[in-house]
């Protein structure tokens, strides 16, 4: 019988039809536009990278403070602030021009039309290799989440983004609902490519000595190993709902995390919080995942998914 | 820009609850600039989640090429905390040399430094550094406020270079009793200096942009707040800034040295 391992495991994995070298990829919102990492860490050693969530008009964001940290985790309310999709064509994406790695552009609107134009436009940028669509922020007042908690809108936004799209459609969701089943099976029935989850799990902290809330958007959003059970949980619920490959996101900060999503379901996961914590947390995840495949004899990381057994 | 694990060489307490460290840095950083931070965390990933911003206290370059980066922190937290408990040999994850700088080169004559408390920190690595561009450091001056002695902290490294030192402690029980901007303000109505270059509490340097906006000296302020990258991907560190319609600033990319003039009052 040959070594499953000899030539090292297979990493790689298809998100709508698009193959991914290696099942990890970078978590919008904490991987910038791709550019700040670029000195530090090889870009290329990613299964892909997703950008910072982009809106047709720039967007100033929330006022500061604008992160706090919590138990095992941070809580932040960025506001997605962005350059814009038309600065960030301009100027971010000639800068992952020579990049191998497939490129996610990561789109919000504050109406499904908003996501439908942003959908066409990416469709017109050959550097964009595939479309996150955002419908889960929990930061912003208008739009983000609002179409993210009910099936019906989540619906009507994946349905506008796949008819003006021949992309990879992945929708992203989120963990402030009841059933994520329901979301996920009203995304999918629309026409996704794939979803991912969990975004942020909706949080507060406050100042005692002030007893004032210590985020100024008073809310914000959790991440970090804190929401990582959630998570499972909620990636788990939604891979027996579905058909379409699962994304699993929440807390993922060495192999072994991203290995239980894959287990329960997820065909890719995304890393977040770690990349702010340590920048070269996703290189090292993918070369760990390898390193566990060929000590277990597993020949290829698709063998993983949905292994579980309850 | 570059992240590696290192080792402390030093640790030692300095008084008001302070401490040095020294740790073994990459070649790259014989080329810091004043002004600039590094990021640490625990490199086994214990500790508090986010990685803590430091300014760089000192640049060491020895004799054999090696060089090592002096931080000066004041013990508040979960992570300075475990920090202080770190012996020499002990590791830590440094990235860095992050953000810009004060912007002060040679041609600057009369350079004044206002601190508050552990805001000596970066304007000590200034001071060392303009005195080895050659600017004639007699004719610069410290103002480092505190509120009490065990506050007044490395003033001996600015003294040392010849610089006047004028410490003010709330308390009184150090040198002038009252604020900072007291002797800071009464000087500059005097003789004013070429720049002020000010790291210290937010108030404080609203107060010294205000002097030094209303004498017409120009200003560079190092602003400290919450951050989480330290690389421009997160924009956690967002500071509102005046006249500044476009959007907000970031500390990690846009400072952590802005001109004090943008300062929001």
């Amino acid at each position: 019988m040959n070594d499953p391992t000899e030539n090292g495991p297979d990493l790689r994995t298809t998100i709508g039809g698009l193959v991914l070298k290696n099942p990890v990829l970078t978590a919008s919102g904490t991987f910038g536009y791709g550019r700040e990492f670029m000195d530090l860490i090889d870009l290329d050693r990613l299964g892909g990278i997703i950008l910072k969530g982009v809106s047709l008009s720039p967007t100033r964001g929330n006022p500061p403070p604008r992160v706090v940290e919590t138990a095992s985790g941070m809580l932040n309310a960025i506001g997605l602030e962005n350059v814009g999709f038309d600065a960030l064509v301009r100027e971010k994406l000639p800068l992952l021009e020579t990049l191998g790695t497939p490129v996610f552009i990561n789109l919000y609107g504050t109406t499904v039309e908003e996501y439908a134009v942003l959908a066409a436009a990416s469709d017109r940028v050959d550097r964009i290799d595939a479309v996150e669509v955002n419908i889960s922020c929990p930061n912003v007042k208008a739009g983000g989440a609002a179409f993210g908690v009910d099936p019906a809108s989540a619906a009507a936004v994946t349905a506008a983004v796949r008819s003006r799209t021949t992309k990879p459609v992945m929708v992203k969701l989120s963990p402030n609902v009841a059933d994520v089943a329901a979301i996920a099976r009203s995304v999918e029935d629309a026409g996704a490519d794939a979803v991912s989850l969990i975004n942020t799990i909706t949080g507060m902290a406050v100042d005692l000595k002030t007893r004032r809330p210590k985020l100024a958007n008073v809310t914000g959003g959790l991440s970090g190993p804190a929401i990582k059970p959630v998570a499972l949980r909620m990636v788990w619920q939604a891979a027996g709902a579905v058909s379409i490959p699962v994304v699993g996101i929440g807390g993922i900060m060495t192999a072994e995390d991203a290995l239980e999503f894959i287990t329960v379901g997820a065909s890719a996961v995304q890393v977040g919080t770690a990349n702010l914590v340590d920048p070269s947390a996703s290189v090292r995840i993918v070369e760990d995942i390898s390193a566990f495949l060929s000590e277990n004899g597993i020949a290829r990381v698709t063998d993983m998914v949905g292994a579980l057994t309850v | 820009m570059i992240q590696t694990e290192t080792v402390i060489r030093a640790n030692d307490p300095v008084g008001g609850g302070c401490r040095r460290m020294m740790l073994d840095a990459p070649p790259e950083y014989g080329n810091a600039r004043p002004g600039q931070f590094v990021t640490l965390r625990f490199p086994d990933g214990s500790g508090p989640l986010l990685r803590r911003p430091f300014s760089i206290h000192g640049v060491v370059k020895a004799a054999d090429g090696t060089v090592g980066v002096e931080l000066l922190y004041k013990v508040v937290g979960g992570f300075t905390q475990r920090l202080s408990a770190m012996r020499p040999g002990g590791a830590v994850d440094l990235l860095g040399p992050l953000g810009n700088d004060f912007g002060v080169d040679a041609s600057a004559r009369r350079v004044w430094m206002v601190a508050g408390g552990i805001g000596a920190a970066p304007l000590a690595f200034l001071a060392r550094r303009l005195a080895e561009m050659g600017v004639d450091m007699a004719s610069c001056a410290l103002f480092m406020g505190g509120r009490s002695a065990d506050d007044l902290i490395s003033t001996e490294r600015f003294a040392d270079l010849g610089m006047a030192v004028h410490a003010t402690t709330e308390d009184g029980g150090a040198g002038e009793a009252g604020l900072v901007t007291a002797p800071l303000a009464r000087e500059a109505a005097i003789s004013p200096p070429d720049v002020i270059c000010a790291c210290g509490p937010m108030p404080m340097l609203r107060a010294v942009a205000g002097i030094a906006e209303a004498r017409g000296i120009p200003s560079r302020v190092s602003i400290e707040t919450v951050m989480a990258c330290g690389l421009g991907a997160c924009l956690g560190c967002a500071v509102e800034t005046a006249g500044d319609e476009k959007g907000y600033r970031h500390v990690c990319r846009d400072g952590p040295v802005f001109d004090g003039g943008w300062l929001k009052r």
